[in-house]
């Protein structure tokens, strides 16, 4: 039973079957939008059979339906069963103790490269023959003047490598995990100006408690000369408990800032409605200028003993301007009741040789000029804390090196039986060469180094 | 959207020289066609050489356009846009060839590899969906990340195409070699060995499997930089899973009893089949995090 589930976790087949059926839902997960909000999906499949069998499937969160996950989970299962069956025979390979001359020769390995040479000079100078093409052997078996064995391995300690492959795989795979459990992705959306120490998960809104405060203190969006973003620039300051502000810093996309842990990216802009409407004020009596005042639409305003409000004409004719200043005496009076309506008027002046418009109206003493609209911007950031990020990365810089190790140094290993020759004259050498891999180039080699003995042989 | 560059920018970007190369490549498709025929040794040596001519002018144009981008102000290298990545893949291609014909007698490659970056080149050149004027670049792409992903995705990508057109000498060779009796032609005769093509498949996609793996893993330290999330299942980044798998399913293939050199073969050429979805697919049907538009939207990422 027990060998019987050994041999099914380890067989590359299954691995096989396996690495089609993560790959072929991936391709699904990518037909398929995952993870939007209710609402999208019944726009895309209405709410009739379609909606119900892909919900139902678990198409609509494919990378984390039970059966995503329990084909992965099979994989490592099946990575790991493989692995630690070959590798007591890996490490042997490597470590020793290494098999002897008959025990290869009987086992006809159908990779394996034979030669036999028979040659007239003795043990000892055809072992050295022998070593200037395989160099020095890791094992010297037999007896001086009388039979010997020598084995040679290139390259042996790589076979290492694709364990180590597998293993790195386990180790971002736990990374992965890790930052699931104990990590977070969440959002906030701040001011100009607004201070929060909380921010909201991104899978499911619940709020976050940070273990600092944070505060926008502007938002900007640079633009290059044609008009095209160049950068989405936060300024944010983090506060400690006693609201005392410990650090400043500019926060771009790809420049995100880390404090205690914890990384605030820029995610995304916008700005509030309702937005204001800048004002710069004029003394008519000096023709001083006295400062800009902002208005948002129906908001009630303290202007020198008056009240002003500004009032959007959505319905604004010809030339005329599409909104106006409401005036008031006394602050409890209703919209409507205005004392006084300041339509804007549009005007110019000269300088340097142009004429130069502006919108303009005037109470009292007072002009208002039109200068701007101001938006109230906020700044999306996004809060994660990924402490275990450096998991996966050690996995992958370990999985990159291993498959480079594994790939780029063919492994070959090489017995050789010296005996005396016919009639106890000269030398029978036998050679076995096994490579881990089948390649031409393997026996190419092999045959090459035959033909370096022989001559090596025939010079001395 | 062209008040940057000049109108003479097309000298100065370097677009005009990949144009010309085009000229560099094709010459030799059409020397490498006839020689599949002949056999004339002067032929795939001659195409060979003007390749290479063709490769070093390549080389020349991309720098001219990486100091021309800089030189505007755009400091980002020339690898973001279609056009870009277009005539860098054509280019990797070709380096790839030209590599391993060093090495290895393979001129019957040339004709696949030549007709491949012709067709990259061409559509680069001459297509209005990939035009090659620089643009500036989003606040996403700026990033040091940039260059390095790239280049050793296109590197990958080289490598799997190039084992793509050993693929298909594969199993044409295997095909008419296993009808016994039938005499091997011309075209046969200049391949080599059976064994030697399975081993040299063998080698260039693992070669460029390193290069994908070290690529992808990139991409997810560059998202954990910009955004704060290494993966996001976005149909790019799932589109580059899935090739890895496909060729970890080369590598493991091997070790499955009765999977012989036909089915690498046939990996082979699939996977490079999802490699092209990868990277042109899914721009073109799912448009994501890696589109290679312009995003219009107030959401940066
Ligand atoms: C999922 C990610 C995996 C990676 C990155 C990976 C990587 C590798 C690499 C690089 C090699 C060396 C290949 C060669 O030298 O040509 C290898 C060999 C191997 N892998 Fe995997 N592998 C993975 C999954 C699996 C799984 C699921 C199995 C389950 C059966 C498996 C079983 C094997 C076996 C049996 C070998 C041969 C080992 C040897 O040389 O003795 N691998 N793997």
């Amino acid at each position: 039973m027990f060998s019987k589930l050994n041999k099914f976790f380890s067989s590359v087949k299954l691995a096989i079957f396996l690495l089609i059926a993560l790959a072929s839902l991936s391709v699904v997960g990518t037909l398929i939008n995952q993870g939007e909000p209710m609402s999208q999906y019944a726009k895309i499949f209405g709410h009739g059979l379609l909606f119900e069998v892909f919900y139902w499937l678990g198409f609509l969160n494919i990378f984390g339906s039970w059966y995503f996950i329990t084909l992965s989970s099979l994989l490592v299962v099946n990575l790991v069963v493989s692995s630690a069956n070959t590798f007591p025979r890996a490490f042997k390979t490597v470590f020793g103790p290494f098999p002897y001359f008959s025990v290869i020769l009987e086992r006809k390995n159908p990779k394996a490269a034979y030669s036999t040479l028979n040659t007239k000079k003795n043990n000892e100078d055809a072992q050295s023959s022998i070593e200037t093409a395989f160099g020095k052997p890791l094992r010297e078996t037999g007896t001086p003047g009388g039979p010997k064995e020598l084995y040679f391995a290139k390259n042996s300690i790589f076979r290492m490598a694709p364990y180590i492959a597998h293993a790195s795989v386990i180790v971002i795979l736990a990374g992965v995990i890790l930052n699931f459990v104990y990590g977070f992705r969440s959002y906030a959306n701040l001011k100009e100006g607004q201070l929060t120490n909380f921010s909201y998960l991104l899978q499911n809104n619940k709020p976050v408690k940070l273990p600092f405060s944070l505060r926008l203190d502007k938002y900007r969006t640079v633009y290059y000369p044609d008009g095209i973003v160049k950068s989405y620039v936060s300024r944010i300051s983090i506060l400690n408990k006693n609201h005392i502000s410990v650090l400043t810093k500019d926060i771009k996309v790809n420049q995100p800032l880390t404090y205690k842990g914890i990384t605030m990216y820029q995610a995304s802009y916008g700005h509030y409605r309702p937005d204001a409407i800048k004002f710069m004020t004029f003394n008519l009596v000096n023709d001083k200028a006295q400062g800009l005042i902002s208005m948002e639409p129906y908001k009630l305003y303290n202007y020198n003993g008056s009240y002003l409000r500004l009032i959007p004409l959505p319905h604004a004719s010809g030339n005329q301007i599409p909104f106006l200043i409401a005036v008031y005496k006394d602050p409890g009076n209703k919209p409507s009741d205005a004392s006084k309506e300041l339509f804007f008027n549009l005007g110019s002046y000269a300088r340097g040789g142009k004429e130069i418009p502006f919108i303009y109206t005037k109470y009292k003493n007072t002009g208002f000029v039109y200068s701007g609209i101001k938006h109230y911007y906020y700044s999306g950031i996004e809060i994660t804390r990924n402490s275990y990020t450096a998991v996966i990365w050690t996995g992958s810089i370990m999985l990159v090196l291993a498959l480079f190790f594994s790939f780029f140094f063919n492994q070959s290993r090489y017995w050789v039986r010296l005996s005396p020759g016919e009639k106890g004259k000269g030398s029978l050498i036998e050679i076995i060469g096994l490579p881990r891999k089948k390649f031409a180039m393997f026996y190419k080699n092999f045959n090459d180094k035959i033909e370096r003995i022989k001559r090596e042989l025939n010079s001395k | 959207m062209n008040t940057i560059a000049g109108s003479n920018a097309y000298f100065l970007d370097g677009a005009i020289f990949f144009t010309i190369s085009l000229v560099f490549v094709v010459l030799p498709f059409i020397g490498y066609f006839i020689f599949l025929f002949t056999g004339d040794k002067r032929l795939s040596r001659a195409s060979f050489f003007v390749l290479a001519a063709g490769l070093l002018l390549q080389t020349f144009a991309f720098v001219l356009r990486w100091t021309y981008s800089y030189h505007i102000g755009i400091h980002t290298p020339p690898f973001v846009d279609l056009y870009d990545s277009l005539v860098f893949f054509a280019y990797v291609i070709i380096a790839g060839f030209v590599l391993v014909r060093i090495f290895y007698d393979f001129d019957a490659l040339g004709f696949i590899i030549t007709l491949t970056a012709a067709a990259a080149l061409g559509f680069a050149s001459f297509s209005p969906l990939a035009p090659s004027t620089i643009e500036p670049t989003m606040p996403a792409l700026q990033s040091s990340y940039l260059i390095y992903h790239i280049i050793t995705l296109f590197i990958a990508y080289g490598a799997f195409g190039t084992a793509f057109g050993l693929g298909i000498l594969y199993l044409i060779k295997n095909r008419k070699e296993s009808v016994p009796g039938k005499k091997t032609g011309r075209f046969l005769s200049l391949l080599p060995e059976i064994s030697v093509i399975e081993e040299a498949i063998y080698k260039i996609v693992v070669f460029g499997l390193v290069f994908l793996t070290a690529g992808i893993i990139i991409g997810a330290a560059w998202a954990d930089n910009a955004w704060g999330g290494y993966w996001s299942w976005d149909p790019k980044e799932t589109w580059s899973l899935i090739t890895w798998i496909t060729y970890i399913l080369f590598v493991h293939a091997r070790f499955a009893r009765g999977w012989g050199g036909k089915r690498l073969a046939w990996i082979a050429i699939i996977g490079f089949a999802v490699v092209i979805f990868c990277y042109l697919g899914v721009d073109l049907v799912i448009p994501g995090l890696h589109s290679y538009a312009t995003p219009g939207s107030k959401q940066i990422l």
